[in-house]
């Protein structure tokens, strides 16, 4: 494997700017661009040393694509780039306020279930969850492009935190609608 | 007249014509094989006219009979007449023991782990059955294509697991073919619509097969057919119908316990009855063959209808998760509906209802998967140009590991874009511990005895340090066939171990091998003179490709010390080519590839900063319009 290729970053890989801000339509293009080139299909008749290199660019260009394409994971790329890593992140003290407002919301979700029409709640709750993610995705940016790097890592934890939360009232939601 | 062509003595004419390669779905119930003729796929009839091959095995005579024969067979000899054996493929037999004790099969003691069934023809597995349908197929291309066949893509439910997955590829290497790709029921089944529409778009495959229900959203866009997400259930489909349709009859007569050829009898008949229920509104079963009283009794659409109901319930909840994996705006553009199960109209009505569209039937359902299966070998055996449709799969199931407490720790997540790599870093849990058991899981639960497992390998001479101290990263590498493979390396000694994963219910390599060579369809020469062919075919193509490589980038990308020493290797190989040594041609063909790799990933890199500098402006302008 050329140790080039694996050193450039996923943003080089794509050609795009190192940003949180990224052009969907134009990654999406380039992915699809790499992939044409790149996938194990284009050399199915190539020999087996060949085949295996294509199987591992492959692969690389998929997680590149993964990584930029939503905005949580991005940051935390992004961060990694800046040598901030995903322990580290996870490790980082959050502030007792932030804390407080998500245990409120989890039991908010816990106890809607026991309601007699959980529906509405359930998607207000859902909505509200969203907004806080929209504005922690927009302080990330803003810190991001000042440089404020442990601002922006404060941002990126709130944002996993809510992350989490969004994907298990959706779930809910979902199971109400199958029974 | 047209002339003859003739090839240059001592080159080899093969690959300058068209490489003969074949589509197989290897369903539940019925198979079929497909090629391309004029562009276009078509299914291949057998003598007798029929596309659909039903995936019956008998083994009375002590070997096999495939198809209709079995068929007619199967009253009579039911524990010989293998049926339905796809549900088998790569499960355990404790796990499957239900299901054979319902089809009244034997199974075979004492096989730990294997599903093996007790026939006339001695203990067969699943994987050996499965290659007879196969076999049985393939030489139906070969008698209709006129030779032998260069490659083979078989489909599988997007849903099988790798077990499933490895058992289908097993089956297919013990009938003889070379495997270009598994590929996804569904996915082939766009393929098949993508080539004859050419229509951008999110469509949504609806694929109730004999005995699985798959469904899959793949949107279609710059010739790149991309799939969103994939679900279902390996445990649903057409014969749970035909089942129902029987427990209902034997409620209603009150019958007592049938003998295994009675109970094959009534299946027959209800299968009959929901087929033609699709046509009209009720219809008489004949009970003479099943039941000592005889008789007949009154199936109406409406009884049918009672009882399918459930099973379309539990189609659209799977619809409706995958609607939500694949987290699209807006709704999907078509919907496509495949297996025979879909010609049920209620099914149909229920499914369009679902995502607001009509369902598309334009192309014969039985056929569709087998159709997209041929084309997409048409491409991956070389035989259309370059830039025509491209494929981007999933896996259908999360991948992870074993961790303390019996817990899982995922690693891929399903609905991840295959090719993948994923690597993550995990550490010991005593002092001084110097080896790591990796227990390998596929599923969507937390805890490891619910999902699956896949395999246990260990890492051994980590050096002794204190707990948490280690650092173990672990890579899972799904290749585009879907299947597993996973290292594991301690960072700081660089103490290596890697597993191919062969699920605990396949086959070794080692078995496969005995399999083949005890397979009389093999003798032992014609084994040697395929691996001959085989080594001769890959050096050919190594060959081939570095030569029009040197030619096209040879003066940019090397220097010229390293063209010559790579021209001096492959003069060596080119003069070894026409010996019979198959050993010594794979030797200098792995030393050859291995000094062409520098080569091969300069241009590789290369050929990714040419795809995106070949991104013009004006092609971005306009998507940002639309």
């Amino acid at each position: 494997m050329s140790e080039a290729e694996f050193q450039r970053n996923y943003f080089d890989l794509f050609d795009l700017p190192i940003d949180f801000t990224v052009d969907q339509q134009q990654l999406g293009a380039r992915y699809r661009q790499a992939q044409g080139e790149l996938h194990p299909d284009r050399y199915a008749g190539a020999s087996a040393h060949e085949q295996r290199l294509a199987v591992q660019y492959s692969a690389l260009v998929n997680q590149a694509y993964a990584t930029l394409r939503t905005p949580l994971s991005r940051a935390i790329y992004l961060l990694e780039l800046r040598g901030i890593s995903q322990q580290e992140l996870t490790s980082q003290p959050v502030d007792g306020g932030f804390l407080m407002m998500q245990m409120e919301l989890r039991e908010k979700l816990e106890t809607s279930m026991d309601l007699v029409d959980p529906e509405p709640v359930l998607e207000h709750l859902i909505a509200e969850i969203s907004q806080d993610i929209a504005a922690e995705q927009a302080r990330f940016g803003g810190s991001w492009s000042a440089g404020d790097l442990p601002r922006a890592s404060s941002a990126c934890v709130k944002m996993q935190y809510l992350d989490k939360l969004l994907r298990e009232a959706e779930q809910t939601e979902a199971n109400l609608l199958e029974n | 007249m047209a002339l003859l062509q003739i090839a240059e003595p001592g080159q080899s004419p093969m690959p300058h014509q068209l490489k003969r390669a074949i589509g197989i779905d290897l369903g539940t119930t019925n198979s079929l094989v497909a090629t391309l003729r004029g562009g276009r796929p078509v299914a291949l009839p057998d003598e007798a006219g029929s596309v659909m091959l039903p995936s019956v095995v008998n083994y009375s005579s002590g070997s096999a009979r495939v198809g209709e024969t079995a068929v007619a067979l199967a009253a009579q000899c039911p524990a010989d007449t293998l049926m339905s054996i796809k549900r088998f493929m790569g499960r355990g037999s404790e796990d499957a023991a239900s299901d054979a004790a319902r089809s009244h099969y034997q199974l075979a003691a004492g096989s730990e782990g294997l599903v093996r069934f007790s026939t006339s023809a001695g203990d067969l597995s699943p994987i050996e059955v499965s290659a007879d349908i196969l076999r049985e197929l393939r030489e139906r291309a070969v008698a209709t294509v006129g030779g032998e066949i260069d490659g083979a893509v078989i489909t599988v439910p997007a849903y099988f697991d790798e077990a499933q997955r490895q058992a289908t590829k097993d089956a297919a290497t013990l009938a003889g073919l070379k495997v270009l790709r598994l590929l996804n029921e569904p996915t082939a089944a766009a393929v098949a619509y993508g080539l004859d529409s050419a229509e951008e778009g999110v469509i949504a495959i609806y694929d109730l097969g004999g005995g699985t229900f798959d469904i899959s959203i793949l949107r279609l866009y710059e010739g790149v057919f991309e799939v969103l997400a994939t679900g279902g259930d390996t445990a649903l489909g057409g014969d749970d119908l035909d089942g129902a349709i029987a427990e209902w009859v034997l409620q209603q007569s009150d019958a007592p316990e049938l003998a295994a050829g009675q109970y094959r009898q009534l299946l027959a008949a209800s299968r009959r009855a929901k087929e033609q229920l699709s046509e009209v509104d009720r219809i008489a079963l004949d009970l003479t063959e099943v039941l000592p009283s005889g008789g007949s009794i009154t199936v109406s659409r409406e009884t049918l209808e009672t009882l399918i109901q459930p099973m379309i319930k539990r189609t659209l909840r799977a619809c409706r998760q995958c609607l939500r994996d694949a987290d699209i705006e807006g709704g999907v553009d078509n919907v496509v509906m495949v297996g025979g199960s879909t010609r049920v109209p209620l099914v149909r009505e229920a499914v369009g209802d679902f995502f607001g569209r009509s369902p598309l039937t334009d192309i014969d359902p039985d056929q569709v998967v087998a159709m997209g299966a041929a084309i997409q070998a048409d491409i991956l055996i070389g035989n259309r140009p370059e830039g025509d449709l491209l494929l981007l799969d999933v896996i259908p199931l999360s991948l992870g590991l074993e961790t303390m407490g019996s817990m899982v720790e995922k690693i891929v997540p399903r609905n991840t874009t295959i090719p993948v790599s994923r690597a993550q870093e995990f550490t010991t849990y005593k002092d001084g511990q110097t080896a790591l058991a990796l227990h390998i899981v596929q599923g969507e639960r937390e805890m490891v005895s619910d999902c699956r497992s896949l395999a246990h390998f260990e890492l051994r001479g980590i050096p002794p340090m204190v707990a948490g101290a280690a650092r173990i990263l672990v890579t899972f590498q799904v290749d585009a066939d879907g299947l597993l493979n996973v290292e594991a390396r301690e960072e700081t000694t660089g103490a290596q171990a890697s597993i191919t994963v062969k699920p605990s219910f396949g086959l070794s390599d080692d078995q496969i091998t005995e399999m083949l060579q005890a397979s009389f369809k093999f003798a032992d020469e014609d084994m040697q003179s395929r691996q001959l062919a085989e080594q001769r075919l890959s050096a050919w193509q190594l060959l081939e490709g570095l030569k029009s490589a040197l030619e096209a980038d040879g003066d940019a990308l090397l220097s010229s010390a390293e063209r010559d020493e790579l021209s001096d290797q492959m003069t060596l190989l080119q003069a070894l080519i026409e010996s019979d040594d198959a050993d010594a041609i794979r030797q200098k063909t792995d030393a050859l590839g291995r000094r062409s790799e520098a080569f091969a990933t300069r241009r590789m890199d290369r050929s990714i900063r040419e795809a995106l500098a070949g991104v013009s402006l004006d092609a971005l302008d306009e998507e940002a319009e639309q």
